[in-house]
């Protein structure tokens, strides 16, 4: 890899969405109307089949506002819920480009590779 | 539909530890789940062990999303409340002439350690914060107090001097942090 190569590398790694991230604006998308709080964590432990904590999913999804990728709205909350409201999230133009951005750099460094990879002794 | 909630206590702190823009959305969403998927399938005990363990979540993302100066304030905090601890037990174990005082001190900086961390997490008394730059300035009086007593002392004793210089970092933290805070109501923690 050549200097200017590497360095154009490192800053589209670190402009890309961590895997987390990914899981919560996939999930997201997934549940399209029906995304809010804590239909997003149930979707987001199903993605990476492993548990969650409602901390990591909110500040995330709290980082993903600030930085533009999703928009939100609130709703009125059912009874079951106290009667508090809801806080739908959808995925922003922003965030669809980023999703796009990190699927395609993906490809890119799976290109060509094939597992398992030959170990050389 | 049976409706439980969580235990009143729980719901507080969780309230406490959220900023304005997220208490409903987050307690609704948390105690919705308790109420109609845990609490039926798992029995109202682990669903409590469950919630608990939302809210640890939630304080440690607080922790780790805040910045430097929170980070360390955190630590500092927590060193202080160690050492104070440590301090009064030894002071009462050891009972030489004058323990009280000392041991009254100790639990003094250990106060302070415990004052912070919950003003900090669970956002108390931040609508007064007259008592808090008074606690900073108190705490950073007390440290370089303890260390100027300390180095001009007989016998220089090393746990004191570090116990002083986390006090004062302590408090000048405080310092900064309240200068810089403004609204805490944008991120889920607050911080």
């Amino acid at each position: 890899m050549t200097g200017s190569l590497s360095y154009a590398y490192i800053v589209g790694m670190a402009d890309l969405l961590g895997t987390f991230e990914q899981a919560v604006l996939l999930s997201i998308l997934r549940l399209g109307e029906d995304a809010y709080g804590r239909a997003i964590l149930r979707q987001v432990q199903v993605s990476l089949a492993r548990s969650v904590v409602a901390g990591a999913v909110y500040t995330t999804l709290d980082r993903l506002e600030r930085r533009g990728f999703v928009d939100s709205r609130l709703a009125p909350g059912t009874a079951i819920r106290g009667g508090r409201a809801r806080r739908y999230y959808m995925v922003a133009a922003e965030g669809n480009r980023m999703l796009a951005d990190a699927q395609k750099t993906l490809a890119e460094m799976w290109q060509g590779v094939k597992l398992p990879v030959a170990v050389k002794s | 539909m049976s409706h439980q909630s969580p235990p009143r206590w729980a719901e507080f702190l969780l309230k406490r530890l959220l900023s304005a823009r997220d208490r409903e959305t987050v307690t609704g969403d948390l105690h919705e789940d308790y109420a109609e998927f845990l609490v039926p399938r798992f029995g109202r005990r682990r669903a409590n062990l469950w919630y608990l363990h939302q809210i640890s979540s939630i304080a440690t993302r607080c922790i780790r999303e805040g910045g430097t100066v929170t980070k360390l304030l955190f630590l500092t905090s927590a060193v202080t409340l160690l050492c104070g601890c440590w301090l009064a037990f030894m002071e009462c174990l050891l009972r030489h002439p004058g323990f009280q005082t000392r041991a009254a001190v100790a639990l003094l900086i250990a106060a302070a350690g415990l004052a912070t961390l919950l003003v900090r997490l669970l956002h108390l008394g931040v609508r007064n914060e007259r008592w808090l730059w008074a606690a900073a300035a108190a705490l950073i009086g007390l440290g370089v107090f303890s260390f100027l007593r300390n180095a001009r002392g007989a016998h220089f004793e090393g746990f004191v001097f570090v116990i002083a210089i986390v006090i004062v970092l302590q408090g000048l933290l405080m310092l900064v942090n309240l200068g810089r805070r403004s609204h805490p109501g944008r991120t889920v923690a607050g911080t």
